[in-house]
């Protein structure tokens, strides 16, 4: 079994996977990064003063500014205003300049677009590539069964998702710590607000060092990507071309990301696996789409799908007919 | 073991409402090359795809060294080595590592195999290249390279000469023969090229439609449907000389179209010689695939 | 293509799949059976920011603090602050305005840590506020009874009271300039009436003020009497870039005629 995960590595290896992947990361990172760079820059020009406190008053106050004709995002901004108040009233930086701190916010917001992407490049193909190659004929007339067969790809996959959310981790710390040093990894993070019917609860609030969250958020960031990457890879079966599956999938992403911001009223939404992608909300304490959703109804939600995603795989690759 | 590598009994496959195989049945020995010979879409390739386990019959039996396909399919692939239509192998992978890729597949091939099997279809020079800087000819060479990698009792090749210019076609027949005289494998070949066929094989079995028309030895099949075309001076006489003698078959330009018989043609050309008759040509002519599918099958056309 | 090399990238990626494994174990662990109480909190002991040589400028109130109406968004706050710079000054502004805000809000804002440590380090301290109070929606206009414009006067009064107390306790030092009322209904029929009170809002403000040393009445009721519209947004209520400027003219006089010595 080995043996067979290997020879998958090695087709996307030799398929330059893992380099496009990261040539992809380097392009957008360095746009994000200059970006981000300038705008530190463009608020030190406004304030002329670097303290965080005097930004973070200034952030809050905008906010505040913009409650009135912010319509339905009146609630996520009051809680973000009450969270922000949290952290300077307990005098905790939360942007503590440094480049974990450029990786926490990097990785917050790609996790459920971008990541997801990457991780789509590899997973629409694993299967559908080899039958629009043909190989897919030599592949399955080993000796060896297909089940077999399609673990060691499934396998791969979650050893290419691994890999791909690694060189991200690296790269961001890399080219960021090149922009604005590498200090910062123990700064204090406050976690655990939630989100009570449109209030902010502050009763299971700590503090934990910025590495942990940045670790957990990876963790989290992992588990969202394993749940697009097994969707894809289930597209990969069911299709036949890699771009119908890609396509399929990419409109779930978008579908989800639209619908998070307007499905409030529509409960059993819910259950719908791309409602759920914000997994990172629950640990930053931002309102979740629908009321009364929880990180462990998430994350149950979107393992049931995985679930569902395999037997499906699984079920239709051991029986298909290859023409 | 018994002389028999690859046995099918009642093969049949229903997609929707369609027949697509009606009730296959055959039976290869070691050591002989068979041909599975019928025109595009008579079922030949969903034939052969059976037979490898990329589709599952929907009825009968394929057994490949004794071993029932479908209840121990890993150990039955292992005795079988295949080329299913084109030979697609990874284009970005270099050679080598596409047989290292299905070495891995199967237990116990070393190294030292993948070298054996590199030289057997003399590939040394061009293996750590990549695929797609490759030929067809040489792509069509990797091929039977991967398919012979397990040392298989029974090969199956699917229109194997697909593509390949005529020097290419030349080297791939005698190994062919080479393959089933000196190493003993059972090779099953499909063509829609009766004279491949001829060439290669020694049985063969003819399909339309889903079904067996007839398997016969090549020679027999053949030495049956072969003509023989007469270009006669004076035309009139002649032709009447022949018709009593044989049936014309056919008639066009000026040439008559008789059936080929060893025993008898000589005589009839030594008539029409003493009847003053100057044969100008006196052809044998090998039967088209359709002439014989409209023989076998009783007017049915190739679709 | 060597087969070490896929053997080091494939082990790897398991090693990288255990990482990330550990982590989701740990956020599971931590945010779903999470036991670990609230953790104390490091008293944030860090010195205020050194006395640096920057003047430094806080703008508090409501929209006209805010820029509303201003298509630069700088407000006269940003106006006060662009020509102390092109003074030769050196400035550090934070402009905490919000729109609508009101005296009671604003008293409120007060009490906040980060507010009174910012003004703490300020030097001067601008300020417009009870607009809301008074014209909130316009609907003190409509029912203009005298009964409810005093008692509008008197929390308004309050409300100031406590808000330049704040500022005083959080910075003895700081000089606080507290724009006054304008009337931007001036041209309209009952023009004659909201003058009127506009008049006797801003003597009872100027008269408040008066208390507390470091503060300072800035009037900017006769900048919008002539020739209202001139000033005014679309809105007729904002003042526009020209009534800003107006505004502006007046306060950074003012602080450049201390020398910048509070």
């Amino acid at each position: 079994m080995i043996n067979l995960v290997q020879n998958e590595m090695m087709k996307l290896i030799g398929k330059r996977r893992f380099l496009i992947i990261s040539v992809i990361i380097i392009v957008l990172l360095s746009m994000f990064t200059y970006a981000q760079a300038r705008h530190a820059e463009t608020t030190r020009e406004r304030l002329g003063s670097v303290d965080w406190r005097t930004e973070l008053q200034q952030q809050i106050v905008d906010w505040q500014n913009r409650l009135s004709s912010a319509g339905q995002w009146r609630e996520h901004l009051q809680i973000q205003i009450q969270q922000s108040q949290y952290y300077l009233d307990h005098g905790v930086n939360p942007s503590e300049p440094g480049a974990p701190t450029f990786i926490r916010g990097f990785v917050e917001n790609s996790a459920e677009l971008f990541l997801p992407l990457l991780v789509m490049i590899i997973a629409v193909d694993l299967v559908s590539s080899e039958r629009s190659m043909g190989t897919i004929k030599l592949l399955l007339t080993r000796p060896v069964s297909r089940f077999c067969i399609l673990l060691s790809k499934y396998i791969a996959l979650v050893l290419s998702v691994s890999l791909v959310l690694f060189i991200f981790g690296l790269l961001s710390y890399v080219i960021s710590a090149m922009m604005f040093g590498s200090q910062g990894w123990s700064a204090p993070v406050l976690t655990g607000f939630s989100v009570q019917g449109g209030e902010l609860d502050i009763s299971g609030v700590r503090l934990v060092s910025q590495w942990q969250y940045i670790l957990q958020q990876f963790g989290l960031a992992w588990f969202i990507s394993m749940v697009v990457g097994t969707l894809s890879f289930m597209l990969s079966i069911l299709m036949r071309s890699s771009a119908a599956g890609m396509g399929t999938m990419l409109a779930c992403l978008i579908a989800g990301a639209i619908l998070s911001s307007m499905v409030s009223s529509w409960d059993s939404a819910k259950y719908l696996f791309m409602v759920n992608l914000g997994l990172m909300d629950y640990v930053s304490g931002t309102a979740p789409p629908i009321e009364g959703m929880t990180l462990g109804f998430s994350l149950a939600v979107l393992a049931a799908w995985m679930i569902g995603a395999l037997a499906v795989s699984f079920a239709v690759f051991m029986r298909k007919d290859i023409y | 073991m018994s002389d028999i590598t690859l046995s099918v009994k009642g093969l049949r496959k229903v997609i929707g409402k369609r027949v697509i195989i009606k009730d296959l049945s055959f039976e290869l020995k070691r050591g002989e090359v068979f041909g599975f010979l019928g025109p595009n879409g008579a079922g030949k390739t969903t034939t052969i795809r059976m037979l490898v386990g990329l589709i599952k019959p929907t009825a009968g039996s394929i057994h490949i060294c004794g071993l029932d396909i479908s209840k121990q399919f890993t150990r039955a692939m292992r005795h079988l080595g295949c080329i299913v239509e084109n030979p697609e192998l990874y284009p970005f992978l270099s050679g080598m590592d596409n047989l290292r890729h299905f070495a891995v597949m199967l237990s116990g091939t070393g190294q030292e195999r993948i070298d054996e099997v590199v030289r057997l279809v003399g590939m040394q020079e061009r293996v750590n290249d990549k695929v797609s800087t490759y030929s067809l000819g040489m792509r069509q060479r990797l091929g039977i390279a991967q398919a012979m990698l397990g040392r298989p009792d029974v090969l199956i090749l699917d229109e194997p000469t697909n593509g390949l210019d005529p020097s290419g076609i030349r080297e791939m027949r005698a190994f062919i023969r080479f393959l089933a005289e000196e190493e003993g494998l059972t090779v099953l070949v499909s063509s829609h090229l009766l004279h491949e066929i001829q060439l290669m094989c020694d049985r063969v079995a003819i399909i339309s439609k889903g079904e067996i028309v007839r398997v016969d030895s090549v020679q027999a099949l053949l030495s049956r449907e072969e003509r023989l075309v007469w270009r006669l001076m004076p035309y009139e006489s002649g032709k009447s000389i022949l018709s009593n003698r044989t049936p014309i078959l056919n008639e066009e330009e000026e040439t008559v179209t008789t059936v080929y018989s060893e025993r008898e043609a000589g005589e009839w050309n030594r008539e029409l010689v003493e009847a003053g008759v100057r044969v100008l040509e006196m052809n044998r002519k090998l039967p088209a695939l359709e002439d014989l599918f409209l023989e076998l099958t009783g007017g049915e056309s190739i679709d | 293509m060597q087969s070490k090399k896929v053997r080091f990238i494939t082990a790897f990626a398991a090693v990288a799949c255990l990482l990330w494994l550990f982590g989701l174990g740990w956020t599971v662990n931590d945010y779903l059976f999470g036991t670990n109480g609230a953790s104390a909190f490091p008293v944030s002991d860090e010195e205020p920011a050194p006395a640096s040589d920057e003047f430094k400028i806080i703008a508090l109130g409501d929209s006209l603090t805010r820029g509303i109406g201003d298509l630069e968004g700088k407000g006269y706050a940003g106006y006060v602050s662009d020509r102390l710079k092109q003074a030769g000054w050196n400035i550090s502004f934070v402009n905490l305005g919000i729109k609508g805000l009101t005296s009671v809000q604003l008293a409120e804002q007060m009490k906040e840590m980060e507010i009174g440590r910012q003004i703490g380090q300020a030097d001067a301290v601008l300020m417009t506020i009870g607009g809301n109070d008074l014209f909130l929606g316009g609907q003190t206009l409509s029912n203009l009874t005298d009964e409810g414009i005093a008692k509008l006067e008197d929390e308004y009064l309050n409300h100031l009271e406590v808000i330049l107390g704040a500022i005083q306790a959080s910075n003895p030092d700081a000089a606080v300039y507290v724009l006054g009322l304008y009337d931007p209904f001036g041209e309209l029929e009952e023009g004659a009436v909201t003058s009127r009170v506009v008049r006797a809002w801003n003597y009872k403000t100027m008269e408040t003020i008066a208390e507390y040393a470091n503060a300072v009445f800035v009037p900017t009721y006769d900048l919008f009497q002539q020739n209202v519209s001139e000033y005014l947004f679309t809105d007729q209520f904002h003042p526009n870039e020209k009534g800003y400027q107006r505004m502006a003219e007046r306060v950074a006089a003012l602080i450049i005629g201390t020398g910048g010595q509070s």
